[in-house]
């Protein structure tokens, strides 16, 4: 009921655009008069002030709906002491009110002993309530729907009753419209800040347990530890200690992007080379947006491709020649995640290589250098940056992947910088410690939350030196 | 058609230019004069920049382009044989643009570029002397002596063209083809490459692209006519631009059409 009035909302305030024009016109052509804005204007001031007061009633209704519901079952008139009870009082009736509700429609046949007796101790007061709780739904969905009929034909004959010649419509719509843009825009803006303080307060909590220089310089990370000490007496701080050191991750995580970018940046920039200075257009507008597809598989699958073939094939090989070759090792994640990232790096890397102006290379020909003196010397040094901008978003990229680490990489912290050998990541960790059963107010659940807010912060300045190199690189040309 | 005498520095005849199917030049012959400033002018599209561009094979980049026709550097070169290497063809022919394009480098790398790719200098010295001299003779040097190491995007747009004609003449062309390059300066700065121009004809052949009359018979001896894709007139500039042959020339350099 609650939607179908929403859809009302819209199909009722947008034909009172016609409305609001056909009277603009009515006035310019039967009445003679002067419009101070064009006849359009006239109409989409009608429709704004139907819809925005209508959509803001309804979203209030929708929000506080629960707060009707109380209002409504727990009236003074059946309780009359109601605004004396404590919020637990209050809480247990209510209850009991919702329990009493699904069963007092019930047709005699219908209930159970239990059924029966519950309602011989229910009061006289509390079984209409509960009556009343079956029926609000219904009750409060035909209200709804009566009030969003009434009310946006009433706001629009108002509104279309208030234009006159006089009336400058097109700064009012123009005015409202504008605070709808920057509202959206800072809805986006908003959930940013709110996605990066809910990280905060947690890693705050988490951090009440462990001592911020023990968990970013603490060589061990054995989370299950704080998990098998929480019996009762409480966390013991010496073991905790121990229990949360950061820095193999972060070197597991540094090791696996390494190898990816190992692969991603000479495969990545030499694709971009060809395609832009020697594949013909033809080649160019087939290869770029396959190469593109490989951003666009699925981690997941990469996953499978990495812990299924990459790193059977590894261990083979690397014992083939005599290598000890885990069957986890960072080198297969890295691997896989190093081919996901290839098109960050060719694609970018492509388009500001395409945007060295064309009058350098043509300035290079002309002193008589070859196409790739010219590459190396002239149109290379002249993207470098926009390259650079390219590597650090890919590096980012790298560093916040989370399924093919998860499916390919080990579990086990590993501090080591040896790519056949296991290693875990952050995010990988981020992962494990927040599935089971783990109460909130563990920090083995908690430090989630303080490796993703350090995840995001790496990230973060990785994303902004590119973006302002980036940025740098296009005033140059501009 | 091609006579050998060597006072020409490049000689063109039978010259057709096609862009896919569309013809842009129709068997021209034109012969350019040693140590002389030849304009080329003729209405937009009318094949002149396309043809200064056959005469460095610059149009070897554009796919679509087909160049057909002799050309004879100094007299016994065939500058299109399959023996000629475009690189050395370049190191001859020099090319100024339209657009001032100086490399994102400091000015002394700009200039210093040739040079370094034909191996002109033997030492660190002799490169310092050939940037030097070259923008000497750009009249660039003396207002960028105490910043040789500045980017060199950070000139002014007369300067920059300045620098872009060093760097062509850092490598010692015999021939500087300049297509329109005053046509993004402002009067002051297209003084100053009109006066470089003919200091420059001493040492160099200069074949150069206009729109602008008063500037071919400011800066050349010789012009030549274009007009769709055919050469109409071709003779000493103050002819040209006084008592041409042709009624076509008489009517666009008297500003009636063009």
């Amino acid at each position: 009921m609650l939607y179908l009035s929403l859809v009302l909302v819209f199909i009722l305030s947008y034909s009172f655009y016609f409305y609001g024009k056909k009277r603009a016109l009515s006035l310019k052509f039967k009445k003679n008069e002067n419009l101070s804005s064009l006849p359009d204007y006239y109409g989409y001031y009608v429709v704004l002030l139907v819809f925005f007061p209508a959509i803001i009633i309804w979203f209030f209704l929708l929000i506080f709906k629960s707060n009707f519901q109380e209002m409504f079952v727990m009236s003074p008139v059946l309780f009359p002491d109601v605004a004396t009870w404590s919020s637990g009082k209050f809480g247990l009736v209510m209850n009991k009110i919702s329990n009493l509700s699904m069963i007092v429609n019930l047709s005699e046949i219908d209930l159970t002993v239990g059924d029966k007796s519950i309602l011989k101790m229910a009061s006289e007061s509390e079984i209409i309530a509960a009556k009343n709780l079956a029926n609000f739904d219904k009750i409060y969905g035909w209200s709804n729907l009566t009030l969003f009929i009434i009310l946006p034909v009433l706001l629009g004959f108002l509104a279309t009753k208030s234009i006159s010649g006089k009336l400058n419509a097109q700064p009012i719509v123009e005015k409202i419209i504008s605070y709808v843009i920057k509202g959206s825009s800072y809805i986006a803006i908003f959930i940013t800040f709110g996605i990066f303080f809910s990280l905060v307060f947690e890693a705050i909590n988490f951090f009440r347990y462990v001592n911020f220089i023990d968990f970013f310089f603490n060589t061990a990370w054995n989370p299950n530890r704080a998990f098998v000490i929480n019996a009762s007496e409480g966390f013991d701080q010496e073991a905790l200690k121990e229990a949360f050191g950061f820095v193999p991750l972060l070197t597991g995580t540094l090791l696996i992007a390494s190898v990816a970018m190992l692969v991603a940046v000479p495969l990545g920039l030499l694709t971009a080379i060809y395609l832009a200075e020697y594949a013909s257009s033809k080649v160019r507008d087939i290869a770029k947006p396959i190469i593109e597809i490989l951003a666009g598989i699925p981690t997941v699958v990469y996953g499978f491709f990495a812990a299924l073939s990459l790193a059977p094939f590894i261990k083979d090989v690397g014992e083939g020649v005599g290598l000890p070759v885990s069957a986890e090792s960072a080198l297969a994640a890295g691997l896989a995640m190093g081919v996901m990232i290839i098109p960050f790096v060719s694609s970018l890397s492509d388009d500001v290589i395409k945007a060295v102006p064309q009058s350098l290379r043509e300035g290079s020909y002309a002193i008589g250098a070859t196409k790739s003196e010219t590459i190396k010397k002239v149109i290379l040094p002249a993207a470098l940056a926009g390259i650079m901008g390219s590597f650090l978003l890919a590096i980012s990229r790298a560093i916040g992947e989370t399924m093919i680490v998860v499916m390919a990489a080990s579990l086990r912290a590993n501090l080591t910088f040896n790519p056949l050998e296991p290693a875990t990541t952050i995010t990988t960790q981020i992962v494990t410690s927040l599935i089971g059963d783990v109460e909130f107010d563990n920090p083995k659940t908690l430090v989630a939350f303080a490796l993703g807010l350090t995840l995001f912060v790496m990230t973060l300045i990785l994303n902004i030196a590119a973006i302002t190199i980036v940025k740098k690189y296009r005033e140059k040309y501009e | 058609m091609v006579d050998q005498n060597s006072n020409y520095a490049l000689q063109t005849s039978e010259v057709y230019v096609h862009y896919g199917k569309k013809m842009a030049i129709n068997n021209v012959a034109l012969n350019f004069p040693k140590n002389e400033v030849t304009s080329l002018i003729g209405p937009s599209g009318c094949g002149k920049s396309t043809f200064l561009r056959c005469l460095n094979r610059m149009n070897d980049v554009i796919d679509i382009c087909n160049v057909k026709g002799k050309f004879l550097l100094n007299g016994n070169v065939d500058i299109y044989s399959p023996d000629i290497q475009v690189e050395t063809l370049r190191e001859k022919v020099g090319m100024v643009f339209q657009k001032p394009n100086p490399f994102p480098k400091t000015i002394y790398e700009n200039v210093a570029y040739g040079p370094k790719i034909h191996g002109i200098a033997s030492s660190q010295n002799e490169l310092d002397e050939i940037v030097k001299d070259s923008l000497h003779r750009a009249g660039l040097y003396e207002e960028v002596k105490d910043r040789m190491d500045d980017i060199a995007t950070g000139l002014s747009g007369g300067q920059q063209q300045r620098l872009c004609i060093a760097r062509a003449i850092a490598i010692r062309p015999e021939i500087i083809l300049m297509d329109e390059p005053c046509s993004a300066l402002d009067p002051i700065a297209t003084a100053k490459i009109e006066d470089l121009i003919n200091e420059l004809k001493e040492n160099y052949t200069i074949i150069i692209v206009t729109h602008s009359m008063s500037q071919a018979s400011r800066v050349s001896s010789k012009t030549a006519f274009f007009h769709l894709g055919n050469l109409v007139e071709y003779g000493e500039t103050g002819k040209i631009f006084t008592k041409p042959d042709k009624e076509q020339t008489n009517d666009y350099i008297t500003g009636r059409f063009g």
